[in-house]
């Protein structure tokens, strides 16, 4: 069994392509990929307004809707048809529209209109402008509402106010929402393609399905979940400290436990899919691919409510959908384990079941009757 | 031989080898196909709908019946559950078992005469597409009970003339996309996404092949030979990228605002610029695995880079530099411009440009590094 395990590493060192992906991709990701996000939060988005007023209040709301932190004013434009070129252009993501009159409503103790037009382009970049501006219209309301009082009497103050709280990612960030769910992405896609390109180039160098005995199909799984729970650490432990995102929410045994799971599914299907990988290269042509949609099945940002109940169903297949659940839920949410109990037993079915079938195509010596065929039609195409 | 019958012979060339290996065919049929359809099928339902709220109730009076009621009728949300109390409710969100809590507390009927009254809004932030949604429903919705507390209620006990409108009314619209559809927004950008990763790791094997297998010795390509080798993966895709473009414009009816033939335009010239990235990594490296890798790491983060979704624009200068050298940020902002706003044609065209330079800045040095390589047996088998 530890000659297995000690096997794997060997071929890890020996080979770049493979240290590369089992070594250096969580540490290029884990600076690549939040750098995109490092905004975090949405700021001076440009905006246009179009002021048919010009009064003294009107040109107070401008004031206002251009101190905001979300948007900054770009340009005063003459017409509509303008502020919607520069929308079509995009070089606007919000257009603010005062019609004549406005001014005289408000001194006449009427509502005075306005009408806000974000770009469909950028649904989250103009909504956080509007609600922005949306902001800076309560303020101007509040005076509004305090010269009209001095005329007739004080308006009805709004009932009910909506306070806001986040709950879990509190500042709202954008990188806090997805880098944490796409770390383990990383972990899976960096496994599947690092020992799936090592079973493969061992296969082409034997020529012939590759055989071991249950010790050394032990030693295999060890080593494959030892790379990923390093990874795991690495990503829960370090990284989103360093890129200060949400993190460590449930106690360490919690999530140390938690994460042992996501690893142990994670690595049966590696061990699985790698069993069937016959040249070197195959497994990062097909497997780069998948990143994205099983970052989309998981469910993280595109919600379960909103899928199709077959698509939620095949995405239980994969152990990133439970395992992102699960391991967001405790890392960022702070939930506990007793919290994601179907989770958990998704992850152990699938651990249990992929396990099986690779145990079985890794210790049976022919692999599965259909098997000769395809290896000699592929051996003969790749020569 | 002329330069039509060098580049035909590239061409069947390549076909031969396809029709003989059926995984690498599968790179431009079956695959794109499934993780397209995946996708689109899991985001058909385009707007959020019925995300599960829970309501806790601390006052049990009609406000909460109301608001209840309210909920169940906005399209966005769906009542889940009446919690207890707060904990019971946070454990629920930390389960999942709902998106959002709605706190009512004691007395607010009361405070909402004196104008204090206050309803609380928690959301779980780490789903960031779910909690915009109940965030702009429950706005409307706390807006229309607050209309019908001024009218019902505080006309009554207020003196007469009091009851005055609020001083400013803003109207606000999405323009070019009026239901704040995501799938318009994510599938439109998500096809694109899948497609240009694939593309780029079929054209990477299959030049990367030719010098792993030394078969550059019996091919003795030459620029004509080696346009009429990628010709099969541009024309594949192309026809991936229609589909898409008819899948969504057509059969869901998000319609070209612009036009189809600037956005293929902007296809084609995506495509050819990644076979410019693909030749220099095959050139630089001579080594199909390593090329493979690269293309991971180059084209696998572009969706996060592109700044469709996520403003890339206070990210580090880094990400910065890195989203313009992707060819995908600039078919994204095409996108925005031709399909979503429909910009004048002589503003649209502008991300052509770029993807212009990309193409011969890559392409040339890539082109010259593996004409190179393919008369230096040395450079040959290189795993």
């Amino acid at each position: 069994m530890w000659a297995a395990f000690r096997a794997v590493f060997a071929a890890i060192f020996a080979d770049r392509a493979a240290a590369l992906l089992l070594l250096g991709a969580p540490l290029l990701y884990a600076v690549l990929y939040p750098s995109a996000y490092a905004g975090e939060i949405v700021e001076d988005v440009p905006v246009v307004v179009v002021d048919m007023d010009r009064t003294a209040a009107s040109r107070d709301l401008i004031i206002r809707a251009g101190a905001t932190q979300q948007s900054r004013i770009v340009a005063s434009l003459a017409s509509p048809a303008e502020a919607e070129r520069w929308l079509a252009s995009d070089r606007a993501s919000a257009a603010i529209l005062i019609p004549e009159g406005y001014g005289r409503a408000i001194a006449q103790g009427r509502s005075g209109q306005i009408v806000l037009t974000g770009s469909g382009a950028h649904l989250l970049r103009s909504s956080s402008a509007l609600g922005g501006i949306g902001a800076a219209l309560g303020s101007t309301a509040r005076e509004a509402a305090f010269e009209q009082a001095r005329a007739a009497g004080p308006a009805a103050p709004p009932a009910m106010q909506l306070v806001t709280r986040p709950l879990f990612n509190t500042r709202e960030g954008y990188g806090a929402a997805v880098f944490p769910g796409v770390a383990f992405v990383i972990v899976h896609q960096s496994l599947l393609l690092g020992l799936a390109l090592l079973a493969g180039t061992a296969r082409e160098r034997l020529g012939a399905p590759l055989s071991v005995t249950p010790a050394q199909f032990a030693g295999l799984g060890l080593a494959a979940a030892m790379i990923a729970m390093v990874q795991v650490c690495w990503f829960a432990g370090f990284v989103f400290w360093w890129q200060d995102y949400p993190r460590g929410a449930a106690p360490l045994w919690q999530v140390l436990a938690g994460g042992m799971l996501f690893v142990a599914a994670t690595a049966a299907l590696v061990l699985l899919l790698a069993s069937l990988f016959r040249t070197r290269e195959r497994p990062l042509q097909l497997g780069l691919g998948i990143s994205l949609p099983l970052f989309f099945l998981s469910g993280l940002t595109w919600p379960a409510a909103a899928t199709p109940a077959p698509v939620l169903w095949l995405a239980r297949l994969f152990p990133t959908t439970p395992g992102l659940e699960l391991m967001v839920g405790l890392n960022q949410m702070g939930g506990s384990l007793a919290d994601y109990a179907a989770a958990l037993f998704n992850l152990a079915v699938l651990a249990a079941v992929f396990g099986a079938l690779a145990f079985w195509r890794w210790t049976s010596p022919r692999g599965l009757p259909a098997l000769p065929v395809r290896a000699a039609r592929d051996l003969s195409g790749s020569a | 031989m002329s330069v039509f019958a060098r580049i035909s012979n590239g061409f069947a060339r390549e076909l031969r080898f396809l029709a003989r290996n059926p995984w690498d065919l599968a790179l431009l049929t079956w695959l794109p196909l499934a993780l397209c359809a995946i996708i689109a099928w899991q985001l058909s339902a385009g707007v959020i709908r019925d995300l599960p709220v829970a309501l806790v109730d601390q006052e049990r009076g009609a406000l909460a019946r109301d608001v209840a009621i309210r909920i169940e009728g906005a399209p966005g949300l769906r009542l889940a559950y009446h919690a207890q109390d707060m904990a019971e409710a946070e454990r629920m969100a930390r389960a999942g078992a709902v998106e959002a809590i709605v706190l009512i507390p004691r007395e607010v009927t009361a405070r909402a005469f004196e104008g204090r009254g206050q309803i609380t809004l928690y959301v779980n932030a780490a789903h960031s597409a779910a909690s915009s949604t109940i965030q702009r429903e429950l706005a409307g919705i706390i807006g229309a009970a607050n209309g019908r507390v001024a009218i019902e209620q505080m006309a009554a006990v207020l003196p007469p003339g009091t009851v005055r409108a609020a001083p400013l009314a803003a109207s606000s619209a999405i323009a070019f996309n009026a239901p704040a559809s995501q799938e318009q927004q994510l599938v439109s950008l998500l096809h694109p996404a899948l497609l240009h990763l694939l593309f780029m790791l079929a054209v990477v094997s299959a030049f990367g092949r030719e010098l792993r297998d030394a078969s550059v010795a019996e091919w003795r390509p030459d620029l004509a030979a080696m346009a009429g080798k990628a010709a099969p993966y541009v024309l594949a895709f192309m026809v991936w990228g229609a589909l898409a473009t008819g899948y969504l414009a057509g059969l869901r009816g998000w319609t070209l605002a612009g036009g189809p033939a600037l956005l293929m335009t902007g296809y084609l010239a995506m495509f050819v610029a990644y076979t410019g990235v693909a030749l220099l990594l095959v050139g630089a490296t001579r080594c199909m695995s390593q090329s493979l890798s690269l293309t991971g790491l180059y084209a696998g983060a572009s969706f996060a880079f592109a700044g469709a979704i996520f403003p890339v624009d206070q990210a580090s200068s880094f990400a910065k530099v890195w989203a313009e050298i992707l060819p995908f940020t600039h078919f994204a902002r095409l996108i925005a411009l031709d399909w979503v706003s429909g910009a004048e044609a002589s503003v649209a065209v502008a991300p052509l440009l770029p993807l212009a330079i990309i193409m011969l800045v890559t392409g040339v040095p890539g082109a010259w590094l593996f004409l190179r390589a393919s008369r230096r047996p040395q450079d040959w088998g290189r795993r």
